[in-house]
């Protein structure tokens, strides 16, 4: 039903090309783009172009820059640091991305099929609500919250540890360079869940509830109907949470500074915040600006991959 | 007719759209200053020593010069850290800011021609007869940036240094005698340890422990060694007596309990709260420490230098510059003028700063009179070290880095000496 839903407006969106030109709405619509075009070529297209110039020399943000050509390029190819800090990229991929969108989707399910339908859609949206409330919060009140509740002496989770017996189990989650990484991940999980959840449930309202009427009267349950009707049906949503969680995770900075600084010894450093503090402390400018040029280019070309697969798995939908 | 109102249309939306970018670029009158405005900026906490002296020599500013104005923005340390050589480069630039002082930042803008030689000035109001020969190190800087020679940049109001600060009564309730020396302070933290408290108070994310391990340092050090390291005067080696020392000294701690490994990932002020809440008996830090513990430690305390050094870190404070943009020079000389007079640097003297131009006999609270006392201590012999992360730009996330990895055992001393001496080495001038 949903696919005559779409090949209607596919033809609707034929007859329109295919009909007379009507300049006049269009040049209109026109004029609205046009100051988000001046914006977006002022504010990202312009300082991008800059900062591309500026990695190309070894400026320190005062005085004259000195052309190095790819000189910033090659030091960064044998830079350990940086990637060390983007295996740690990886992991925020994990923690930002796929963790969320998997438990996003099993959460969204159970709300709207469960909990919605024997609790009433009210509790399903006050949960939500609850789910999504670490996205409202701004990320520096979150990570100075959660720098209290992991410290190492009268942190809340070692004194839950402690109060429950599992003494054995405390431990220095942000100051152990073993843990540390760990521990920003469990944060970054907590910080990202509700945005999955808010567009499964949202993508979950226009799926046909005739499916899993249909579904649960030939007798499957809970985990086949998400399984082969849920999870097929809300596939576009999926490929837009995963596309922009895995950017978020690949740029991450806010948390990573407000929680460790990159520390201990590096051992929570990522991209963004390495070539923050490349750029302000070291206050090597142009080497900074080549580590944020090249995360963009990474970015550039994963959003790219992204939007390819995605489309192609839409049409193979389609057909 | 179509075609003429699409271009208005066009005109019109251009014109929107590029008012909005530039409403949105600039805007503010931040960059706004005349003859009748004094645009001063410094990053000093009201309730601090240095706060409030400033604060009483705006009044003071605004009474000697009727119709002048000043325009006060607070800033962050931070803020003005990161962004001063792009402010100081732009039309936006205040006519007086506070500034941090040494090779890396006011050298660094000194080195560019950001800042206003202040030499004759100097000279001619008598500010280089009022501050002493260690203070006035950090005012002056070459052609290089390198501090301690040259021109005249900038202007420090205040010294700092850094104390053992004991809590006596900590002392006192497990029966452990206060140490005066090296030996007796080891032994004082071993008792402690053996009673299940973590002596020192530390902070591994932040300037602290790398300050711990610079002083360690100090103590097999003298004023050639500090000029090697600080000024360039001769090849500083890492894996050298002093700084071995203090590496393999600082790791032991560790082990011994002396420090938490805990604190790998605590800050300044994790630390400072830890001491005043009566936690850890013993703190090593700064001077900007002393009026807040004298508002906020409920118990009896005392400070000390640290035993068995001749040096220790310390140098003068922060320092007043004027940028090369300002265009109300004249007022900003006069107002630094102010805050040299000896009603700012008395007051200062007794909110618990150390001033550089007092009358001794003015500062009357007794624990202003100590903390005073010890720093002519300090200066007297020479003492004052400067700071570890002066020398190379961005050398102190380096030094916080480095020193996390050996206190989480993750790197030996030699390593860490090893990875120090690439960072300075990369970093430092070569004349």
């Amino acid at each position: 039903m949903t696919v005559t839903v779409e090949r209607d407006a596919r033809a609707v969106g034929k007859r329109r090309q295919t009909g007379p030109r009507r300049p006049r709405t269009r040049d209109s619509y026109a004029l609205f783009l046009l100051p988000g075009i001046l914006a977006f070529t002022a504010i990202i297209v312009v300082p991008f172009l800059m900062n591309t110039g500026v990695s190309f020399t070894d400026w320190q943000g005062i005085g004259s820059p000195k052309w190095t050509g790819l000189a910033n390029y090659r030091e960064l190819m044998d830079d350990s640091e940086f990637w060390a800090s983007f295996r740690h990229s990886l992991f925020m991929v994990v923690a930002m991305a796929a963790v969320p969108t998997m438990t996003g989707l099993v959460l969204a399910a159970a709300l709207f099929d469960y909990i919605g339908k024997h609790f009433g859609s009210r509790w399903a949206a006050i949960l939500r609500a609850c789910f999504y409330l670490p996205q409202v919060l701004p990320i520096a009140v979150a990570g100075i919250v959660w720098s209290w509740i992991l410290a190492p002496d009268n942190g809340s989770l070692n004194e839950l540890l402690k109060a429950i017996g599992l003494s054995s189990w405390q431990q220095d989650w942000l100051g152990d360079p073993d843990i540390a990484l760990y521990s920003v991940m469990g944060v970054m999980v907590w910080v990202q869940i509700g945005f999955p959840l808010v567009v499964f449930m949202a993508g979950l309202q226009r799926v046909d509830p005739q499916l899993y009427e249909a579904a649960e009267l030939d007798g499957a349950g809970w985990w086949r109907r998400f399984w082969h009707i849920t999870l097929p049906q809300i596939r576009p949503e999926i490929y837009v949470v995963l596309t922009w969680c895995t950017i978020a995770a690949l740029k991450v900075f806010g948390a990573v500074y407000v929680l460790t600084k990159g520390g201990p010894g590096g051992a929570t450093d990522v991209p963004s915040y390495f070539s923050f503090s490349t750029f302000f402390e070291k206050t090597q400018v142009g080497y900074g600006a080549a580590i944020s040029t090249l995360l963009t280019v990474i970015i550039l070309a994963l959003s790219v991959v992204f939007l390819k697969l995605q489309t192609r798995a839409e049409e193979g939908d389609r057909t | 007719m179509l075609t003429a109102r699409r271009r208005v249309m066009t005109a019109m939306a251009a014109l929107l759209g590029g008012s909005l970018l530039l409403t949105a670029c600039g805007g503010s009158d931040g960059g706004s200053s005349d003859a009748k405005t004094l645009k001063l900026w410094h990053y000093e906490g009201p309730d601090s020593a240095m706060g409030v002296a400033w604060n009483e020599a705006i009044k003071e500013f605004e009474a000697k010069h009727p119709g002048i104005k000043v325009k006060f923005e607070e800033k962050g340390f931070e803020q003005i850290q990161k962004t001063a050589p792009m402010i100081l480069n732009s039309s936006d630039a205040p006519d007086l800011m506070e500034y941090n002082k040494g090779n890396a930042t006011a050298g660094a803008l000194a080195k560019q021609g950001l800042l206003t030689d202040l030499t004759a000035e100097a000279t001619k109001r008598g500010w280089d007869k009022k501050l002493s020969a260690g203070v006035r190190t950090t005012s002056m800087y070459d052609t290089s940036g390198v501090m301690g020679s040259g021109k005249w940049f900038g202007v420090p109001n205040y010294a700092e240094y850094t104390m053992v600060f004991y809590n006596k009564a900590l002392f006192k309730k497990y029966g452990i005698t206060e140490p005066k020396t090296f030996d007796e302070l080891t032994a004082a933290m071993d008792e402690f340890v053996a009673k299940g408290v973590t002596p020192l108070a530390n902070a591994g994310a932040e300037y602290m422990a790398q300050q711990y391990l610079y002083q360690l340092a100090l103590s097999k050090a003298d004023r050639s060694w500090v000029d090697k390291y600080e000024l360039y005067k001769g090849k500083t080696d890492f894996h050298d007596a002093a700084w071995t020392y203090a590496a393999n000294t600082f790791a032991d701690w560790v082990k011994k309990g002396y420090i938490s490994k805990k604190s790998t990932s605590t800050k300044a002020e994790d630390a400072g709260v830890s001491w005043i809440q009566g936690k850890a008996p013993i703190l090593f830090s700064g001077s900007w420490w002393y009026g807040r513990f004298q508002t906020e430690a409920k118990f009896d305390w005392d400070t000390t230098l640290w035993p068995g050094s001749t040096m220790s870190l310390g140098s003068g404070g922060n320092i007043w510059v004027v940028p090369k943009n300002a265009k109300n020079k004249d007022l900003a000389y006069d107002f630094i003028d102010i805050t040299m007079s000896k009603k700012i640097q008395n007051l200062l003297g007794n909110k618990g700063g150390i001033p550089v131009a007092a009358d001794t006999s003015a500062i009357t609270d007794p624990k202003s009179k100590q903390l005073i006392t010890n720093f002519n201590t300090l200066s007297g012999r020479d003492g004052l070290a400067f700071y570890p992360d002066w020398p190379v730009n961005g050398f102190y996330d380096v030094l916080v880095s480095e020193t996390q990895k050996l206190m989480t055992g993750s790197e030996k001393p030699d390593s860490y000496l090893s990875a120090l001496q690439q960072a300075y080495d990369k970093g430092a001038p070569t004349k």
